[in-house]
């Protein structure tokens, strides 16, 4: 990549000892220098919170653009203008089937496709869900950007024990295809470079470039050799390989079709900050900065894991948000549940403020967005796939109106969105997962 | 009684060798036969079909005994009878009990008819040709290829590749291990910095190594590895790319008044000290940082810095963890370890001894050695005989680095251009053009060499494995025997036991773990260390002991720190080495069960969880999980008549419906016979106030008290607990998940181990001679098609 950034004298900086910040403290200070302001682009956020929600704390009593921002939503007064809250979706291919206990993996891998994941350790059972609606708009929007889409996630990945024994499921939302999840990066560091490199001239970053594309070349040859031999059973798993070498020679493409940008990087971050706060901050500030240098349009992220052991003692919530989801109808358990998704919010909130508050074109950054947030799981104690939180902000550059709470009949599919934000990018499509048509977003 | 229909594979076999047999062999064995199968259709009969008939259906199991003359044909549901058969887990608890001839009568005939069907017609089950590397295998082959150990924390495999995706536990399963655009960047740049490294490049750009204290490590004691008469403080290893200045720096939290020597150390030999004052006055104040400069050879290196330990340190209040205690003593809060400046050269390192066997102005002469360096190399990383096209597709690697820098640099570029090659990425396992859809084939001998080599030792095959290979001898069952001894006695074997272990107990998900802080105040970052070190060293010595695998339940010893025995109520245990201890006779902390870390990683955050930790054991130890709980459960109702109820109350209500009794029962048992483990894993007599009550009962009355009576019921069975051992090993060796096709592999695989008293080395063996290990299914054969088949059934 190309920035003229400065990176390699920040680097020498700190090797004199001036020391590294984990934050980007810079980053509200810098004013972007684009050499001829690119045409505003449609961007796009999905992000995850799991566990269900406490519904008479999350939804407004009223409905329209007058309504009352309930207890969980008060952290989001700031942006209110900016936002719809979406009640009465549903994603009911999350159910069972009589398949096993997978509730909180199938909740997490249907959000954005709208698929039915089976427990995959029985026999005969493959991976098979689809390309989730983040990628089909990403291909749509963001072929031209350096990177098309980014997965992030600020909770550790689940390992061991998941209802089903599938624990990939929840550890992405995002899917490449019907069988590749798209993985998630935890680390602020690993981002950083993925989105700006990781130091050097601006000469030995066109070499390594250049390396790295005749690299691809040569491993493209071989493994289309090596596909020549295996049967058609397995070509898929040669594919990926394939796919993912030519998505790279046109990330490199790419990254040298924009020819020199200007702006000021702040420094690498090195760690992963130890609390939750600090380190959703730090990732939602890179997330802001990709936007802002366009580096990616889409991203999606797992904000909230569905079965996280996260403790939130700092709000005073000893136990963990999994075990507190499920309350048992006990109004203080209940309490702390709405605690979590309240504080989730107040996180999150800065992250919108700082979109709405970016000049982008003749808007700001928001204005050119549209964020979803919300998760698969509606009543998290009884694991009900109804009446799911969903959250949008941003307009879709105008093509969205916001500021309404939009109640819709109950168990309306949330892939009607999807077909509705699909469609408002020019994607053609009819029809999505379980969806029955497009969403009205109109009040 | 029923015609035999004639596409039974096993009487087929049996008919193709009437003619070389005596016909009157034949009449008594179809003799045989046939009386035994009356007798188990009549104890399915009269004992099954009052639920699992085509009405009853119960679990959605219907049983048509006439099934039974053809088992090959419906071995997925004669296999899962068979086991709850085994198991003797049905009929259900309040069903009248069938008499011990039933079951052994239906338990013989099945285990002879499927192991017969499988023996005449091997499935070896549906592995995809290519498995990528997993994240922890990708840093053992670069360690057994390049001699590359110890990484700096910039290059920390960690950051370097994402992880890897698991199921059940496990993260080596074939089908998950995908490849998608993030993570192929990543192997092109980790592939420029290892070889970067590797070769010794000059042109190394200065690393900075950053070594952050972990926020809950007490600084107030002495640490393992460091000097005596230290006090915290922190040790790290760090290969040093070049020969060179390297610049360290030590920062700090807390303050204090006094003096306190700080003291570097680099190879174990002390290298800086200095005195460490915040003033004296006032709110003590953090000390300055403390950097100095010293030149360093490249290659592997240790560092540590620690404090002095000085008696008045302790005049201040220390308390045990940092987080609760900033401020009582200057604590060390992060080293950084930055470098090379001013480079002097490559260096004598062990990766390059490895990479460099000749030199381009010795008798070789340049292309010629280069071309013996990158073959012997690609040889290694390919784990098979390189081939010349594949020679032909690295050397415009070393030709661009040789025209760049030299030799060396043409070196590099092609080890970066053999690093990110699908064959060194992916264990590859092509089927030969004769293979015959549907029928198992053997695998070649390099195929057989990685599988080897990634099973034990997670790593690429070392030179002996494949000149065996080349020479045609590894798929000689005693070679392979004489292989897997000479395997599990080389160190590198240390992968499986810390490996396997911990995914096979969930013992990553510790980590993850965060007890409730003001419950549990106790709790912190080295008592979670000392669970983990605990448990993989008492893995260890059972495994490696030579003994019964079923020690892991049984043994009465463990290992310890002052910090874990304290935990425990311990005596006159001292310092923060880890030791063996003997326990007393039925000392609670015998066996896996009475491990800390276990109990904690089964628990709330907030309390125990009897039905976690019933699941647990029914899963991971017994094979046996609980079947899914039916949609629309019922949630615990926790108030009777306004009066708030126990969880064990609340658990009995909830199986008084006969949707939950069916699993909670056993699982439920287990769990409450555990309850004298608080969620930290500390005994208890009490729990808020009211005696702990740690009896329970089995499905089959089996009366349980506590821990003990627990340990020796899982004791007795010790075929029981094999079986869930061997499954989850044959799990982890194939990187797929077991299904009921291998039941009979398995089965074999614990009868000949028996024979063994169950031990680690003859379970491993006996996974290395089983059909699965040794025999791939063609991938586009029927049972590809008939997996396809089934998923779309399935929808």
């Amino acid at each position: 990549m190309r920035y003229v950034t400065g990176k390699s004298i920040a680097r020498r900086t700190f090797l004199r000892g001036a020391g590294a910040a984990v934050a980007l403290p810079m980053l509200d200070a810098m004013v972007p220098a684009f050499g001829q302001a690119p045409a505003p682009v449609p961007r796009l956020g999905f992000v995850y919170v799991g566990n269900g929600i406490i519904h008479d704390d999350w939804k407004p009593a009223t409905t329209g653009r007058d309504f009352t921002l309930p207890p969980n939503l008060l952290p989001l007064a700031g942006v209110r203008e900016h936002m719809n809250v979406l009640t009465g979706l549903s994603h009911l291919e999350a159910d069972s089937r009589g398949d096993g206990s997978g509730d909180h993996t199938r909740a997490c891998a249907a959000w954005l496709t709208g698929v039915h994941v089976y427990d995959r350790t029985r026999p005969g059972v493959e991976v098979r869900v689809a390309t989730s609606a983040d990628q089909l708009a990403a291909r749509q929007i963001g072929s031209d950007s350096p990177i098309q889409s980014l997965e992030l996630t600020v909770e550790t990945p689940q390992q061991g024990a998941c209802d089903s024994g599938d624990c990939f499921y929840v550890n992405t939302v995002s899917w490449r295809n019907e069988s590749t999840p798209n993985m998630t990066e935890i680390h602020p560091r690993v981002v950083f470079e993925r989105l700006f490199g990781d130091g050097g001239s601006s000469a030995e970053r066109l070499a390594r470039v250049r390396r790295t594309g005749s690299l691809l070349d040569s491993v493209d040859a071989e493994a289309r050799r090596l596909a020549g031999k295996l049967g058609g059973g397995d070509r898929s798993k040669i594919n990926e390989y394939l796919d993912t070498v030519r998505e790279i020679e046109r990330r490199i493409q790419n990254t040298e079709a924009r020819g020199e940008q200007s702006l000021e990087l702040p420094e690498r971050p090195t760690s992963i900050p130890e609390t939750f706060e600090a380190h959703t901050q730090l990732m939602l500030d890179l997330q802001h900065l990709a936007f802002q240098t366009d580096a990616t349009r889409v991203f999606s992220m797992i904000y909230a894991r569905e079965l996280s052991g996260r403790s939130y003692a700092q709000i005073g919530v000893g136990g963990n948000h999994h075990g507190v989801s499920h309350h048992r109808d006990d109004p203080t358990l209940m309490a702390l549940k709405s605690r979590i998704d309240t504080h989730n919010l107040r996180v999150f909130a800065p992250f919108i403020e700082k979109l709405a508050a970016t000049p982008d074109g003749d808007g700001s950054l928001l204005d050119q967005s549209l964020i979803v947030y919300g998760g698969g799981m509606g009543n998290g104690n009884l694991h009900r796939h109804s009446d799911i939180p969903c959250l949008t902000f941003g307009s879709l550059g105008g093509r969205i109106p916001t500021g309404t709470h939009l109640a819709y009949e109950m168990d309306t599919p949330m892939c009607n969105l999807l077909v509705t934000m699909l469609q408002q990018l020019d994607v053609e499509i009819e029809l999505f997962g379980d969806s029955s048509g497009a969403l009205d977003l109109d009040a | 009684m029923r015609p035999m229909p004639g596409t039974k594979p096993l009487y087929a076999a049996v008919l193709a060798c009437a003619a070389a047999l005596a016909g009157a062999w034949l009449a008594e064995r179809y003799g045989l036969f046939e009386q035994n199968l009356a007798a188990a259709q009549s104890a399915i009969g009269a004992n099954c079909l009052d639920c699992h008939d085509e009405i009853g259906r119960s679990g959605d199991l219907v049983l048509d005994p006439a099934t039974l003359a053809d088992v090959g044909g419906h071995a997925e549901v004669w296999e899962k009878v068979l086991r709850k058969i085994t198991d003797r887990a049905m009929p259900p608890p309040d069903e009248p009990r069938p008499p011990e001839e039933d079951y052994l009568t239906v338990e013989r005939f099945l285990v002879a008819e499927l192991d017969a069907v499988a023996a005449a017609r091997p499935n070896a089950g549906d592995l995809p040709q290519l498995h990528r590397l997993t994240r922890t295998e990708y840093r053992n082959a670069i360690r057994d290829l390049l001699a590359l150990e110890g990484l700096p924390a910039e290059l920390d495999f960690e950051l370097l590749l994402p992880a890897d995706n698991r199921s059940s536990g496990f993260d080596n399963i074939a089908e998950l291990l995908f490849i998608a655009p993030s993570n192929m960047e990543r192997y092109i740049d980790t592939a420029r910095r290892i070889s970067r490294l590797a070769v010794g490049d000059m042109n190394t750009p200065p690393l900075v190594n950053r070594h952050r204290m972990a926020l809950q490590l007490p600084q107030d004691t002495h640490l393992p590895g460091l000097p005596l008469g230290t006090r915290g403080g922190l040790l790290v290893e760090s290969f040093l790319p070049l020969d060179g200045e390297y610049v360290i720096r030590v920062e700090f939290a807390g303050g204090s008044h006094e003096l306190h020597e700080l003291e570097v150390l680099v190879n174990g030999e002390r290298v800086a000290a200095a005195t460490v004052v915040t003033g004296n006055r006032g709110f003590p104040r953090r000390p300055p940082p403390f950097q100095f400069r010293l030149p360093l050879p490249a290659g592997p290196a240790q560092f540590g810095v620690t404090f002095v330990e000085r008696s008045e340190a302790f005049d201040e209040s220390t308390l045990r963890v940092r987080r609760r205690s900033r401020g009582a003593l200057p604590d060390i809060e992060l080293v950084t370890i930055s470098g090379p400046f001013n480079p002097t050269g490559p260096g004598d390192t062990p990766s390059r001894a490895r990479i460099f066997t000749c030199t381009p102005d010795g008798e070789l002469g340049e292309r010629a050695c280069a071309s013996e360096v990158l073959t012997a190399l690609a040889h290694r990383a390919y784990r098979r005989p390189v081939s010349d096209i594949e020679l032909d597709e690295i050397w415009p690697f070393y030709e661009t680095g040789f025209a760049e820098g030299g030799f060396e640099r043409g070196i590099q570029y092609a080890l970066e251009r053999i690093l990110v090659s699908p064959q060194f990425l992916y264990r590859v396992e092509i089927d030969p053009p004769g293979a015959e859809p549907g029928k198992a084939y053997a695998i070649g001998s390099f195929e057989l060499a990685s599988r080897l080599s990634f099973f034990l030792w997670s790593s690429i095959p070392d030179d002996e494995l494949l000149e065996l290979a080349a020479a045609g001898r590894l798929q000689d069952p005693g070679t392979l025997q004489a292989q897997v001894e000479r395997m599990l006695a080389d160190p590198r074997s240390t992968s499986l036991v810390s490996n396997f272990a911990s995914q096979w107990l969930f013992l990553g998900d510790i980590e993850s773990k965060d007890p409730d802080l003001y419950l549990f105040r106790d709790y912190d970052e080295t008592l979670r260390d000392a669970f983990a070190i605990e448990t993989e060293l008492f893995i260890d010595s059972v495994l490696r002991g030579g003994g019964s695998i079923l020690e892991l339940i049984t043994a009465n010893h463990t290992f310890v720190n002052e910090r874990l025995a304290e935990h425990y109520g311990l005596a006159n245990i001292e310092g923060s080495h880890f030791r063996r201890v003997e326990l007393p006779e039925d000392s609670p902390r015998a066996g896996l069960l009475g491990k800390g870390g276990i109990l904690t990683l089964t628990s709330y955050s907030t309390r125990t969880s009897p039905v976690l930790r019933g699941k647990y054991v029914l899963e991971n130890l017994l094979a046996a999980p609980p079947p899914p709980p039916p949609r629309d459960v019922p949630s615990l109702v926790t108030e009777q008549d306004g009066a708030v109820l126990t969880l064990r109350e609340a658990l009995e209500r909830h199986r008084e419906d006969p949707a939950c009794a069916g699993c909670h029962y056993e699982m439920d048992a287990i769990g409450f016979a555990l309850e004298n483990f608080d969620a930290v894993g500390q005994w208890r007599d009490r729990s808020a106030g009211v005696e702990v009550d740690a009896r329970s009962e089995l499905p089959d009355g089996t009366p349980i008290d506590g821990i003990t009576g627990l340990r020796n019921h899982l004791a007795q069975r010790p075929d029981r607990f094999a079986r869930a051992f061997s499954e989850k090993l044959l799990m982890y060796a194939l990187g797929r998940n077991i299904q009921y096709y291998d039941a009979p592999a398995v089965r074999a695989i614990v009868r000949d181990a028996a024979n063994d008293g169950y031990s680690f080395a003859s379970i491993v063996e006996g996974i290395v001679l089983s059909v699965p290990f040794r025999m791939r299914n063609p991938r586009d054969g029927t049972a590809a098609n008939a997996a396809a088949a089934v998923t779309e059934a399935n929808r």
